[in-house]
């Protein structure tokens, strides 16, 4: 599981059902997207190697599946987790309810961890309901907020590159 | 590794990883490798050591942890860690689950491997999940129709208000009545002007709420009835007290959207109405029409005599209209609620007017089977009118003279005299005075008749009423034909109109509009609609007044022409029944030459 030398973190992808988290993680980690839609059962654990500051990093991304009414997240899963990336549909402004509960939920398995704040879907921009004011309560204390798209790519670097460097602070 | 349990065949079936766990580092696999173990750890499964897959999985370390817990606090039981995927580990996105299991204080940890099509639950997630994102977009879909229709609602009744705010700004009284005639709608003015709560008339039939009586509500009825086309505006005179109060003209229009639907506009013209009199005076007066001075001054003449309970002579050319003064003089009298009896004087004999004025006793003469009232007694309390009293014969005008000066009448065959209230209304076209000097009338008589005298100008000699009557004349011969796409007088005909002498005056003229109607074909009356005699060389045997032939040959002519029936000759020469008797007689016309 572990090779010596390089630190691994555990990062959950949290969010409603179809916001985008399985395509963002594909995104960073193959560099791909596709159009279809295959909804996540259960948890989908993929990994990359991040460097910062010269540093090595193993990222465990555990893509936890979306929180609807049909489940729900299971908490043991967010445990030991070093940091998350909570992810809202811009092109659904509900999605935003489901991302603070579940934002609830990692503060309460997790404890104080950094975490970065998507917007996904950005590339739908002319169905797009959710303007910064909406979310000001869940961005005022990530370490990074802004729209991305798994699509385009949007963002989606720069939100794994930032919560690991802030997670090699903790 | 081998296991010796007599279950392991059974369990193998399974293809599950199975260990005993005896502490939190040691583990016994209790079932041989399954198939799906993963050839990254060991291409060699003789040699493989399946406690490093368990080391490996990044999600079975975090299950252990959990599972740990659960073993500690439980006897008997199992703790499952759900289904994950791990790629880096299996290869593929094959799904796993382990199941922390506890059996009378023994501990297993057992982990198996689903292919994703095994997953039952996969499709049904996907399934709900797609509906629950479709539902999710038809509520935003239903949102944007409510918010568009929203807005489109908020357009049409601003759209109303606008509309509303135009009709009241121009204090357009406007009424909509539906296909049973019933008051859907009545705009703000119809109170603001009538005084009417628009409340109160909404929902009643527009013939009991409206303030018109049945003679209006008919006019305007009939314009209904009408191709919208051919409808002309309908003027009312709202009355209180016996008085005008206002002038409103009603405007009938189909509702274009729905043509069972009724529009009506009640313009108030009492302003307009007003001005227009003090400008140029009375259009029209009872049923005579003409602005000219001659006509204005008749109309303050007929006023003026109306009250005054005097005989009238009414005197003008034949055509002239001295039936409608005599009318309107009734109607303006205080007998108007009385009888109005018409009597032609000429072409009867002494004996046959003279029963007919006086009534006659049975047996009187021959053919007097019954008592007989005549005319006086008939026009008890209302007025006798005389028409053509300069051809009453001499021994009749004697009798009549008595009759006025006694106020009473003796019928014929009998002594006794009956008391009669009538006024006296006499018509001529002849000069009195020339008959009475020729010995033809009498003196005594023409004093008594023409206490009041009215004298009707000749159209010639009021050219300028000429548009207004042919325009009036146009509509009702419209009504008549039924020929609403006549609209309208070609410039060139009516300048021949303006020009043309009228020797049978108005009546001629509206005759002319009949026949006129009859032969047009289009939305102009042509030159060529008009008689022959005034729109161009005559086509028929009835030649102009001024031909050499002579007033003689004409009635002959016209005679021949209808085969000697009398009426229809009087009509075609525009001459009216009595004018075309005495000019028989004046020109010596006998029956044998009328039938011939």
């Amino acid at each position: 599981m572990k090779d010596q030398g390089v630190i691994q973190k555990k990062v959950c992808m949290l969010g409603g059902s179809s916001v985008g988290k399985t395509s963002l993680v594909k995104r960073f980690v193959t560099g791909q997207f596709s159009e279809n839609y295959h909804t996540t059962i259960g948890v989908k654990i993929d990994q990359k190697s991040q460097c910062v500051d010269d540093i090595e990093l193993l990222l465990v991304l555990w893509d936890v599946y979306g929180e609807d009414d049909f489940q729900k997240v299971r908490a043991s899963y967010l445990q030991g987790s070093a940091g998350y990336l909570l992810v809202v549909d811009g092109t659904r402004k509900e999605t935003l309810a489901v991302a603070r509960q579940l934002h609830t939920l990692a503060a309460q398995s997790m404890g104080p961890v950094p975490y970065a704040l998507l917007i996904n879907k950005h590339d739908l921009s002319e169905s797009w309901q959710v303007d910064s004011e909406m979310y000001e309560d869940l961005a005022s204390n990530a370490c990074l907020a802004l729209p991305s798209s798994a699509k385009t790519g949007e963002g989606v670097e720069l939100a794994f590159a930032e919560l690991a460097s802030q997670m090699l602070k903790v | 590794m081998g296991v010796e349990d007599p279950y392991s065949e059974i369990l193998n079936i399974f293809e599950a990883l199975i260990f005993q766990v005896e502490s939190a580092t040691q583990y016994h696999t209790m079932s041989v490798l399954p198939r799906w173990y993963p050839t990254s750890l060991s291409s060699d499964h003789s040699s493989a050591d399946p406690r490093e897959f368990v080391q490996k999985s990044f999600f079975l370390q975090s299950f252990l942890q959990e599972a740990e817990e659960f073993w500690q606090a439980h006897d008997q039981g199992k703790l499952q860690s759900g289904l994950w995927s791990e790629q880096a580990l299996m290869g593929d996105e094959s799904y796993l689950e382990a199941t922390a299991l506890v059996q009378k204080g023994q501990r297993f940890l057992i982990i198996q491997r689903y292919q994703p099509e095994m997953v039952t639950i996969q499709p049904v997630l996907q399934k709900a999940r797609e509906n629950h994102l479709a539902h999710g977009k038809e509520l935003e879909v239903r949102k944007d129709v409510e918010a568009h229709l929203g807005s489109q609602l908020a357009e049409s009744e601003q759209i109303r208000d606008d509309v509303m705010a135009v009709l009241e700004h121009l204090k357009l009284a406007t009424v909509m009545i539906d296909e049973n005639s019933v008051v859907t709608y009545a705009s703000p003015a119809v109170f603001h002007q009538f005084a009417i709560d628009t409340q109160s008339l909404v929902g009643g039939l527009w013939t009991q709420v409206l303030p018109l009586i049945e003679e209006q509500c008919s006019r305007v009825q009939e314009q209904m009835t009408l191709p919208e086309m051919g409808r002309t505006s309908v003027a009312v005179s709202l009355q209180k007290k016996q008085k005008p109060w206002l002038e409103i003209e009603v405007e009938v229009h189909d509702d274009p959207r729905d043509q069972r639907r009724t529009i009506l506009f009640l313009k108030d013209r009492t302003e307009i109405e007003d001005l227009r009199r003090q400008l140029i005076g009375h259009v029209h007066f009872e049923k005579l029409i003409g602005k000219s001075p001659g006509m204005q001054d008749l109309y303050q003449k007929i006023q003026e005599i109306a009250p005054v309970d005097v005989p009238v002579l009414i005197q003008g050319e034949t055509g002239t209209g001295k039936e409608l003064v005599a009318q309107a003089l009734h109607r303006l009298s205080a007998r108007k609620g009385k009888a109005f009896v018409a009597v032609n004087c000429a072409g009867l004999t002494d004996s046959i007017l003279g029963s007919q004025l006086f009534g006659h006793k049975r047996g009187a003469f021959t053919g007097a089977v019954s008592d007989h009232e005549g005319y006086f007694e008939a026009a008890e309390g209302g007025i006798l009118f005389l028409d053509e009293i300069g051809d009453m014969p001499l021994t009749t005008q004697t009798t009549l003279l008595r009759a006025l000066q006694e106020g009473e009448v003796i019928r014929l065959g009998e002594s006794r005299p009956r008391k009669v209230d009538v006024r006296v209304l006499a018509a001529t076209h002849q000069n009195l005075q020339n008959l009475v000097e020729k010995g033809k009338f009498r003196s005594d008589l023409l004093y008594r008749i023409r206490v009041a005298r009215l004298q009707l100008p000749p159209l010639r000699e009021r050219r300028e009423d000429i548009p207004l009557l042919s325009e009036a004349f146009l509509g009702q011969a419209r009504a008549v034909t039924r020929k609403f796409e006549v609209r309208e007088i070609s410039p060139e005909v009516m300048q021949i109109l303006l020009q043309y002498p009228w020797p049978g005056n108005v009546r001629e003229l509206k005759s002319t509009f009949d026949f006129a109607l009859i032969h047009c074909h289009g939305a102009h009356i042509q030159i060529s609609d008009l008689p022959p005699e005034i729109g161009g060389p005559p086509a028929v045997l009835v030649t102009p007044r001024s031909s050499p032939r002579g007033e003689r040959e004409e009635i002959l002519a016209a005679l021949e022409q209808v085969r000697g029936k009398r009426a229809q000759a009087a009509k075609l020469l525009g001459m009216s029944r009595s004018t075309f008797y005495r000019r028989l007689s004046d020109l010596g016309i006998s029956s044998e030459e009328c039938s011939r």
